[in-house]
């Protein structure tokens, strides 16, 4: 057949049942919009949370009474490290003078405590390129293992729980997508379905006079492709503005608003997937045609 | 599709039934390559009914159909498109498309064959004259008068030239003048080698033909003399 006929047809039935195709239209844009909306969300708290852990320092606690040379010895196995950027010793009374500064308010606490209770520490920063949850771990690990030293301390708590939250925020996303996608290839099955059944007498006649299969089936597959692309652009130009409003509106009572990202591979992404769910949409409604 | 020997069309001991109804029973006929023939019989007799058969819009219940040697009960699917396109169908019921006008409905039949767009211009204008239509061509079939949507079907039957045409009371909507006129057009085409097979009530475009009229009679060939 020739190609552009088949577009023709696609463009006729396109107009003809403008209202059934706006609708469906409609469905696919809400549906990619909210896939691509919690998309949005993990992205920027996986984008503002990936160098969490630089934020965060290893506090390494030495043993009680360690003489200076011992001490330094630490601090130089510590620096063999290549992940390791840079180590400052805490003496136990610099520790001590900066807690009750830090409690000037409730001295109280401290009360009846004259021994200074902390051990001296050294805490050690990664350098950027050494940055991630899994080697702060395994040099907390390493360093516990170097004499003298009694214990690291490293925020893992925080770091697994937000490990776990982004863990099951991915879970969710993907289980929402997955139904939202179900539920676009079902309207444009619907949605092909229906205008199939719509021009069943000219199919008909068209078969009689000889069509093919392909004939037939092309102009409702490039039919569901517009919808599912049409589908994909808008919720891509909504999500776009969007983001803009938040940016330029909420910014200003909201600082971290200012910095919210917009992948870049949207722009292909979005109409693509909506092209792919209307074509799967219409392929499974033509199903097998029969003669 | 051609095999160059033997009938065109031929019926081995075909019968069909519709639910509880014998609508053909034990036909056996043929019509050889580039003949003219008529079939005739009273309304019910299953004329219709036999030429859906052999564009394969019914299949047999029992016996066989073999055009131009092949046999259609063994067909593939994917091959029924192809045998059609060697035949074109005045059908009884028009099936014309009401949201398209004289000359989109008379082109569909050269558009499904993939043939391009300037030469669907042209062979459509030839057809439309030929059944004297070409001031009708952006008319829709609706304001057409019953005569003119039947000129519409035979010009969308001969524009892409088949092999094979079978007509379905294709006169039944005309004056005995325009009738004669599309006699003349079959005659015509059936000139170039156009294997043509009538339906038809009409005694007038039979008599003294010389063509072969085949009778049906309530399911059942009473036989094909000469007229
Ligand atoms: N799809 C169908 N389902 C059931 N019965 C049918 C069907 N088509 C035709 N028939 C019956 O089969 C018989 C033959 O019908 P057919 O249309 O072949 O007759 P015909 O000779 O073409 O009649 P006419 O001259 O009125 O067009 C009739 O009794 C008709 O009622
Ligand atoms: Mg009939």
């Amino acid at each position: 057949m020739t190609a552009p006929y088949a577009f023709k047809l696609a463009l006729q039935s396109l107009r003809k049942d403008k209202w059934i195709n706006l609708l469906s239209m409609l469905t696919i844009f809400a549906g990619l919009f909210i896939i691509s909306l919690s998309y949005l969300v993990f992205y920027n708290v996986e984008a503002a949370t990936r160098n969490l852990p630089e934020k965060f320092s290893l506090v390494v606690y030495l043993e009680d009474n360690l003489p200076r040379e011992k001490i330094d010895d630490v601090i130089a196995s510590v620096k063999t490290r290549r992940e390791v950027g840079s180590v400052t010793y805490i003496s136990k009374e610099e520790a001590f003078r900066e807690l009750k500064a830090t409690l000037k308010n409730s001295q109280y606490v401290l009360e009846g405590i004259d021994d200074n209770p902390l051990p001296d520490s050294i805490e050690v920063k990664l350098r950027k390129e050494a940055m991630g949850s899994e080697s702060v771990r395994k040099l907390a690990e390493a360093a516990k293992k170097i004499r003298g030293v009694s214990e690291v301390d490293y925020g893992e708590k925080f770091l697994s729980t937000l490990h776990d939250i982004k863990n099951g925020m991915r879970i969710v996303g993907i289980i929402l997508a997955a139904i939202l996608s179900t539920g676009i290839v079902f309207v444009c099955y619907s949605t092909v379905k229906i205008l199939f059944y719509r021009r069943n007498d000219e199919i008909e006649t068209f078969k009689l006079l000889g069509a093919t299969k392909g004939f037939i089936r092309a102009p409702f597959l490039i039919e569901g492709a517009a919808i599912g692309t049409s589908g994909g652009i808008t919720s891509l130009v909504a999500l776009y503005l969007l983001q803009h409003l938040v940016i330029f509106r909420m910014a200003v009572a909201v600082p971290v608003f200012r910095t919210l990202l917009f992948p870049a591979d949207f722009f292909l992404s979005l109409p693509l997937i909506g092209m792919f769910l209307g074509i799967s949409g219409a392929a499974i409604a033509l199903g097998r045609l029969k003669y | 599709m051609m095999e160059p020997a033997g009938p065109m069309i031929h019926f081995q001991n075909v019968s069909k039934e519709y639910e509880n109804l014998t609508a053909l029973h034990d036909i056996t006929f043929s019509v050889g390559r580039g003949e003219m023939v008529f079939l005739t019989g009273p309304s019910g007799s299953g004329k219709t009914t036999l030429l859906k058969l052999i564009y394969l819009a019914e299949l047999p219940d029992h016996g066989s159909i073999t055009i131009s040697g092949w046999d259609t009960t063994t067909l593939r699917e994917a091959s029924i498109p192809f045998i059609r396109r060697n035949i074109g169908v005045v059908f009884q019921d028009f099936r014309l498309l009401d949201n398209r006008n004289v000359f989109e409905n008379v082109s569909l039949a050269l558009r499904i064959r993939g043939v391009g767009e300037r030469e669907v211009k042209s062979r459509v204008a030839d057809a439309l004259k030929t059944v004297n239509l070409r001031h009708k061509a952006d008319s829709y079939p609706r304001r057409l008068s019953g005569g003119e949507q039947q000129r519409v079907v035979i010009a969308r039957a001969i524009v892409a030239e088949p092999t094979v045409l079978l007509a379905d009371e294709p006169t039944g909507n005309l004056d005995p003048d325009t009738a004669e006129g599309v006699l003349r057009t079959f005659k015509d085409i059936h000139a170039k080698g156009t294997t043509i097979l009538v339906a038809t009530h009409n005694r007038d475009l039979y008599r003294n033909s010389g063509k072969r009229v085949l009778r049906l009679d309530a399911g059942s060939l009473l036989g094909g003399e000469v007229c």
